[in-house]
C-alpha cells in the first residue's frame, strides 16, 4: 500500500507566554514530539487521544495550516514543511478540511451555493451555481438548499455543506476534525456513511480526528493514538481495538459509556 | 400553598409551550420537575428543543419566540410573575448554564482569567482574590493541567476540549443550585469527559446542585442521570427514572434511541440510526395532536 503521507520526526511548538520571563523570548511547549508515520492512500486514518494531546495541531500540520520546528511532512514524495508560500499553492486545492462547526469558519451572510462556488472560483476551476448544486447533491441536499444561509441549516446539514464544499474541489485528501462530535446519533450515522461512501467512490485519503472510538472503530481502516503529542498504538483499527498496547488506549475504550446501567461505572 | 413550602421543587416546568410568530409551536406542553442534588438528563434528537427549554428558564430565549402558555417555577418561585429585573436577578443568584457551543462562548479578545472571576465579583461580590481562588480551584478539578498558565491564555491557544472544560468551571465557581448543562461533554475524549462526569457528581452531591442535562448519548444519560426526559419534536414522549427507561423503555422511540447507541453487546454493529419510518410515524401524530389543539383553541 503506498503512503500518501510519509511523517518523519516531526516536532512542533509553542510559545509558553504564561512563563514568559520580563525580559528575552518565552520558553516554549512542545506539542508534538518527533512524529512517524505513514498515512496509506486512499484510506480513513482515526487520530484519536485525549484532550489537548495535539490531534487538532497535527491535522493543521498535514494541511500546512501550521509550521512544524524541524521534521519531514512528505506530501506524495514533497516535503510540505519545508515549501514557502508559492510553491505550495498548487497543493492547497488538494489538501482540504471539514472542521466540527463549519458555521464559524464560513461567512453567514452567503448563501450556501456561494460557500461551495466560491472555493472553486478561487482555484480557477469554474464556480456556477450549478457546480455548487452538483456537491449538494453528492451529499444528499436538494438543490433547494443552494439557496439558504448557514442559520437556516440544521447541524447535520451544515456538516454536509461542509463536506461538499470540501468534496467540490475534488482533493486528494481530506482533513475532519471532530465533525460529527456536535451531532445526535442518527445524523452522525449519516453523514459518516455518507463520508465512507465518498471517500471510497473518490479514492479519497482521509485524516478522522475524533475522540469517539466508537466512531473511529466503525469508520476507520487505521487509527493512531496520540497521547502528550507522542504516538502510543497505531495500526489497523481491529488489531489496535483488540490488542491496545498502550495504557492510554486501554482506558480510552473502557471510558465509553454504554447505554446501560452500571453503578460501578465511576469507581472503575 | 403550604405543600409548596414543605416541598420546594429546584425546578418545575408545567405544561410549557412556545411558537413561532407564525404560531408555529417548537415546544408542546413540556412538563418536569427537577429535585435538589438530582440529575435530568434531557434527552432527543438535534431540533428536538432541548436547548430550547434550557434557555427558557434562564430567561434567553430570543425575542422571536413566545412563551405561549405555561409557568416556569424556580425554587418556588413564578418566574412568568416577576419584573424582568427581578427575573434576571433570581436567575443569576440561583442557576448557571454550561453553553452548548464551547467555540463562540468565550470572547476570544480577552483572557480566560477575568471571563471567570469578573462574574465572580460582579453577582456573588466576592473580592477579587477570593474569586481568583476559587477559579484556580475549579480549574484544578476540571483536570486542567497549569490552571495560572491558562488563566493568562486567550481561548484561541486551548485545545477545544480545554475550551469546554474551562465553561464548566466557570459554571460551577459561584456555586449555583441549579445549572443547565447543554451537551458539556460534547468535545471531550471519553476519558476526560468520566472525569467531568465524575466532577459533576461530586460537586452535585457536595452542593447540591441540581442539573438539568441536555444530550444526545444514551451512554451518558445511563451513567449521570436519575430521572430522563425524552422529547421529540418539542413534545415529551417520556419521563421516567433513568434505571427504568434502560430496564424497561416504555416508548419505542426510547428504545430506538437506546439501540442507536453502540452497547457492550454489539461494538462491532454498523451504524443504525433511528428508522425513519418511526420518526414519519410520531411526525404523523404531532401533527394530529397539533390539529386537535388547534380545534380546541377555536
Ligand atoms: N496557538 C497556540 N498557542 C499556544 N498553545 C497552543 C496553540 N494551539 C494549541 N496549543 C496547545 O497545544 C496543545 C495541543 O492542542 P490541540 O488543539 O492539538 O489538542 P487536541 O488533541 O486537538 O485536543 P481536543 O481534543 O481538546 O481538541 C494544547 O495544550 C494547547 O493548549
Ligand atoms: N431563533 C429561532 N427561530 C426560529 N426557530 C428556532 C430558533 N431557535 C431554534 N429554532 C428551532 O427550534 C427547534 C428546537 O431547537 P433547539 O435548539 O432547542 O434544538 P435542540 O434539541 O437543542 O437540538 P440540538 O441537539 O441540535 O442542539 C429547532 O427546530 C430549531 O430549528
Ligand atoms: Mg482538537
Ligand atoms: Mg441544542
Amino acid at each position: 500500500m503506498t503512503a500518501l503521507f510519509s511523517i518523519r520526526d516531526l516536532h512542533l511548538s509553542f510559545p509558553d507566554r504564561g512563563n514568559k520571563p520580563l525580559f528575552g523570548p518565552a520558553p516554549r511547549i512542545e506539542v508534538l514530539k518527533g512524529l512517524t508515520l505513514d498515512i496509506p492512500e486512499g484510506r480513513i486514518t482515526g487520530i484519536v487521544g485525549e484532550s489537548g494531546s495535539g490531534k487538532s495541531t497535527f491535522g493543521r500540520v498535514l494541511v500546512r495550516l501550521l509550521d512544524p520546528d524541524s521534521g519531514q511532512v512528505l506530501f506524495d514524495g514533497k516535503d510540505i514543511a519545508t515549501l514557502d508560500e508559492e510553491a505550495i499553492l498548487p497543493l492547497r486545492r488538494d489538501l482540504q478540511m471539514i472542521f466540527q462547526d463549519p458555521m464559524s469558519s464560513l461567512n453567514p451572510r452567503h448563501r450556501v451555493w456561494r460557500l461551495i462556488a466560491q472555493p472553486l472560483k478561487r482555484y480557477g476551476r469554474g464556480g456556477t451555481k450549478a457546480q455548487a448544486t452538483e456537491a449538494l447533491a453528492r451529499v444528499g441536499l436538494p438543490a433547494a438548499f443552494a439557496d439558504r444561509y448557514p442559520h437556516q441549516l440544521s447541524g447535520g446539514q451544515r456538516q454536509r455543506v461542509g463536506i461538499a464544499r470540501a468534496i467540490a474541489l475534488e482533493p486528494r485528501f481530506i482533513l475532519a476534525d471532530e465533525i460529527v462530535s456536535g451531532l445526535d446519533v442518527s445524523s452522525q450515522a449519516q453523514v459518516l456513511m455518507l463520508l465512507k461512501q465518498l471517500a471510497e467512490e473518490m479514492g479519497l485519503t482521509v485524516a478522522f480526528i475524533s475522540h469517539d472510538l466508537s466512531v473511529i472503530r466503525h469508520l476507520c481502516d487505521n487509527v493512531v493514538v496520540l497521547n502528550h503529542g507522542e504516538i502510543v498504538d497505531a495500526g489497523p483499527v481491529a488489531e489496535v481495538f483488540e490488542n491496545p498496547q498502550s495504557e492510554v488506549t486501554r482506558k480510552l475504550l473502557s471510558a465509553i459509556p454504554l447505554p446501560e446501567m452500571d453503578d460501578d461505572w465511576f469507581n472503575d | 400553598m403550604s405543600q409548596q413550602t414543605q416541598h420546594r421543587h429546584a425546578l418545575e416546568i408545567i405544561n410549557l409551550s412556545i411558537a413561532l410568530p407564525n404560531g408555529v409551536r417548537l415546544l408542546r406542553d413540556v412538563s418536569l420537575k427537577l429535585e435538589p442534588g438530582e440529575v435530568r438528563a434531557l434527552v432527543g434528537e438535534s431540533g428536538a428543543g432541548k436547548s430550547m427549554i434550557g434557555k427558557t428558564v434562564l430567561g434567553i430565549l430570543p425575542d422571536t419566540l413566545k412563551i405561549t402558555q405555561g409557568e416556569i417555577i424556580l425554587e418556588g418561585q413564578h418566574l412568568n410573575m416577576m419584573t424582568p429585573w427581578t427575573r434576571r436577578k433570581t436567575v443569576a443568584e440561583i442557576t448557571a448554564l454550561i453553553p452548548q457551543d464551547p467555540l463562540t462562548a468565550l470572547n476570544p479578545l480577552r483572557k480566560i482569567g477575568p471571563q471567570i472571576v469578573d462574574p465572580l465579583i460582579r453577582i456573588r461580590g466576592w473580592e477579587k482574590d477570593r474569586a481568583r481562588a476559587r477559579a484556580l480551584e475549579l480549574l484544578e478539578r476540571v483536570h486542567i493541567r497549569a490552571p495560572e498558565r491558562v488563566m493568562q491564555s486567550y481561548p484561541h491557544e486551548l485545545s477545544g476540549g480545554m475550551r469546554q472544560r474551562i465553561l464548566i468551571a466557570a459554571a460551577f465557581a459561584p456555586s449555583p443550585r441549579l445549572i443547565v448543562a447543554d451537551e458539556p461533554t460534547t468535545a471531550l475524549d471519553v476519558t476526560v469527559q468520566k472525569e467531568i462526569l465524575k466532577l459533576i457528581r461530586e460537586l452535585q452531591k457536595e452542593t447540591g446542585t441540581a442539573v438539568l442535562f441536555v444530550t444526545h448519548d444514551m451512554g451518558v444519560v445511563a451513567k449521570i442521570s436519575q430521572q430522563v426526559t425524552v422529547l421529540f419534536a418539542g413534545k415529551v414522549m417520556e419521563d421516567a427514572p433513568t434505571r427504568e427507561v434502560f430496564t424497561n423503555p416504555a416508548h419505542p422511540y426510547t428504545r430506538a434511541l437506546i439501540a442507536a447507541t453502540p452497547s457492550s453487546a454489539d461494538l462491532d454493529r454498523p451504524f443504525s440510526p433511528v428508522p425513519t419510518e418511526l420518526i414519519a410515524e410520531l411526525h404523523a401524530q404531532v401533527a394530529r395532536d397539533d390539529a386537535l389543539w388547534q380545534g380546541k383553541k377555536r
